[in-house]
């Protein structure tokens, strides 16, 4: 039987178990109510681990569970060279977001990743430093910068907290973060640049490379009946 | 290879070189700031006990130019190094492998550039020669400044020539800039007829009520600045003449010794001058043939440039006959000791090379 790990709170949790009870998939949480296991049964059966978002891509490639509910912005982004060790098998409609290249909006000279090129190239003699940029998604942002749009003058801050703070503390010039409506970065004063989406995220069923032959046919029907519905 | 490393440091000390102690860790700011956040996910990070982000030595050319600066020796000075660097996932190699040797030698602040760019040149390959006798290296060899003077004797615009500056070496991104150097500026003309001043006026208030006038980042001045550049690329694009002599400019190549006359030709034909980069390109290729370096056996190339963003002028790499991975690469970097903190500008030159691939280009038969 396959492990399925699934989020263990919030609106991403409760998605992933209505859409798992749409194609006829019941999910259980075994034992008291806080417990991190449960049972999936009906149309597929399977083991469920309840884990958060960023520890199920983990998991995934670290091989301690089959599939997982999460998001591609996380597969992608904590996930080393990600296309070798997992598959994107479903994409489910919910938990959507985009990762966004955003800057303080008075940057009305700045409208495209071009006219941030020029900026940050001229940035460290006119400031002594490099442009800085605040996210959570170190690998993203330079794969983004460096190799989609050759931009090499900039520093990668990594961002704990709140990272739409970052340009008015100045702790970062600008920012790479993740958005569903893009209401809280006008509420700080920052505009997502004209080219400047990274990625369009959503919940995915992913799963790990290296099923055994029964365990890839269970995941392969439990996909279909995910990219059906 | 220990037999190769001490060839090495014996071929070192022959040319009496400060062989400075540089330290197996070393801070890992001075590589990202200069390197790019590119290099990031090709060193090994760590962290200090206070905090501070530490990195296995990823190569030479930057902590020697640092123990120059800390040091605070006289100019000029010439270092030579040869030992371990840790790399992950260089292209070739053995799987898994992240260590490798590097040697080479770094000439700072010499103010004859022409003799210190042949000297460094020359080092390198009688470096290879010394390491695999008979191996008959492929050398490529550019200019960068030499293209900034094609860009400024055109007449591009500035931020057309940073651009393109930017990506030399590039050829795919260089390609797509001059493309799109074709196209008409969008401007939004929220600020049209505004002189530099009331634009000034108008961002101030903006950035002091989004807080940004204290963060220490850009000022209305610099968007003022940018707002009027784009303004310009607006009204006058890049004629389409002028992309056709920097595209032809881009795919000359020829061996060095015919090098010059090629750029003298092209400049007559389009009626450029090259000024002071083609007398210093001419001083050069003067002081490598004293030097004793065979310039029928180097390809200079008007669009070759190696992946740094620290070169300013000349930039050179030496492949094994029928390699695509360079054994030894080098080139002139004016701006990076500035950069790395110097107190005045100290020019520098210098190469470094893999040992590890000259040992492996030697043990081939040389076509």
């Amino acid at each position: 039987m396959i492990t399925l790990a699934l989020p263990s709170k919030g609106r991403l949790k409760d998605d992933a178990i209505a859409r798992l009870a749409a194609i006829g998939c019941v999910v259980e949480q075994t034992g008291a109510g806080r417990s991190y296991r449960g049972q999936m049964h009906g149309a597929v059966d399977a083991d469920v681990a309840f884990l958060s978002a960023s520890e199920i891509a983990r998991e995934l490639a670290s091989g301690t569970v089959d599939c997982g509910v999460t998001g591609e912005d996380l597969v992608r982004e904590t996930i080393p060279d990600w296309a070798a060790r997992v598959m994107i098998a479903a994409p489910l409609g919910f938990g959507r977001a985009d990762v966004v290249v955003a800057v303080p909006h008075v940057w009305h000279d700045v409208e495209t990743m071009e006219d941030l090129n020029d900026v940050a190239a001229g940035f460290r003699a006119r400031h002594g430093r490099r442009l800085r940029i605040a996210t959570k998604y170190w690998r993203l942002t330079q794969d983004f910068f460096t190799r989609t749009h050759g931009v090499q003058a900039y520093r990668i801050v990594e961002s704990l907290g709140a990272t739409e703070g970052a340009p008015a503390s100045g702790a970062a010039d600008i920012i790479v973060d993740i958005t569903s409506t893009g209401e809280t970065l006008r509420a700080n004063g920052l505009r997502i640049l004209a080219d400047g989406v990274i990625l369009q995220s959503q919940a995915c069923l992913v799963q790990r490379v290296g099923l055994n032959a029964k365990e890839a046919a269970e995941a392969a029907s439990l996909a279909a009946l995910l990219n059906r519905a | 290879m220990p037999d190769l490393a001490s060839r090495t440091l014996a071929f070192l000390e022959q040319r009496a070189l400060a062989l400075p102690v540089i330290p197996m860790l070393q801070p890992a700011d001075p590589f990202l700031d200069t390197a790019g956040e590119a290099l990031r996910r090709r060193i090994f990070l760590s962290e200090g006990e206070t905090g501070e982000t530490l990195c296995l030595r990823p190569e030479f050319t930057i902590p020697v130019c640092r123990h120059h600066i800390a040091s605070a020796a006289d100019t000029p000075a010439r270092y030579g190094y040869c030992g371990p660097v840790f790399r992950q996932k260089r292209q070739d190699g053995p799987a898994g492998a992240n260590e490798f040797v590097q040697a080479g030698i770094e000439d700072l602040g010499d103010a004859d550039h022409a003799a210190a760019d042949a000297r460094s040149l020359a080092d390198a390959l009688a470096l290879i020669a010394a390491l695999a006798p008979g191996l008959q290296p492929r050398v490529m060899l550019g200019d960068e400044a030499l293209f900034g003077a094609l860009l400024k004797a055109l007449k591009l615009p500035d931020v057309w020539a940073a651009r393109l500056l930017r990506f030399f070496g590039d050829a795919a991104k260089l390609d797509a800039a001059l493309k799109s150097m074709g196209a008409p500026v969008a401007t939004s003309d929220r600020f049209a007829g505004m002189n530099r001043a009331a634009l000034i006026a108008a961002l101030e208030p903006e950035m002091e009520a989004a807080g940004l006038l204290e963060a220490g980042g850009r000022t209305p001045e610099d968007i003022a600045e940018r707002i009027l550049e784009k303004r310009a690329l607006a009204q006058g694009g890049v004629s389409a003449s002028a992309r056709a002599v920097i595209a032809l400019w881009l795919k000359m190549e020829a061996n060095l010794g015919a090098s010059l006359d090629a750029i003298d030709a092209f400049a007559r034909a389009h009626r450029l001058h090259l000024d002071g980069a083609r007398d210093a390109f001419a001083a050069r290729l003067k002081a490598i043939r004293d030097a004793g370096v065979d310039v029928t056996r180097i390809r200079f190339s008007a669009a070759f440039g190696r992946p740094l963003d620290y070169y300013s002028s000349m930039q050179f790499e030496a492949f094994a006959p029928g390699g695509t991975l360079p054994l030894a690469g080098g080139g002139r970097y004016d701006r990076l000791l500035t950069l790395l903190g110097a107190a005045r500008p100290i020019p520098g030159v210098g190469f470094s090379l893999w040992l590890d691939r000259v040992q492996a280009a030697a043990g081939r038969p040389s076509s």
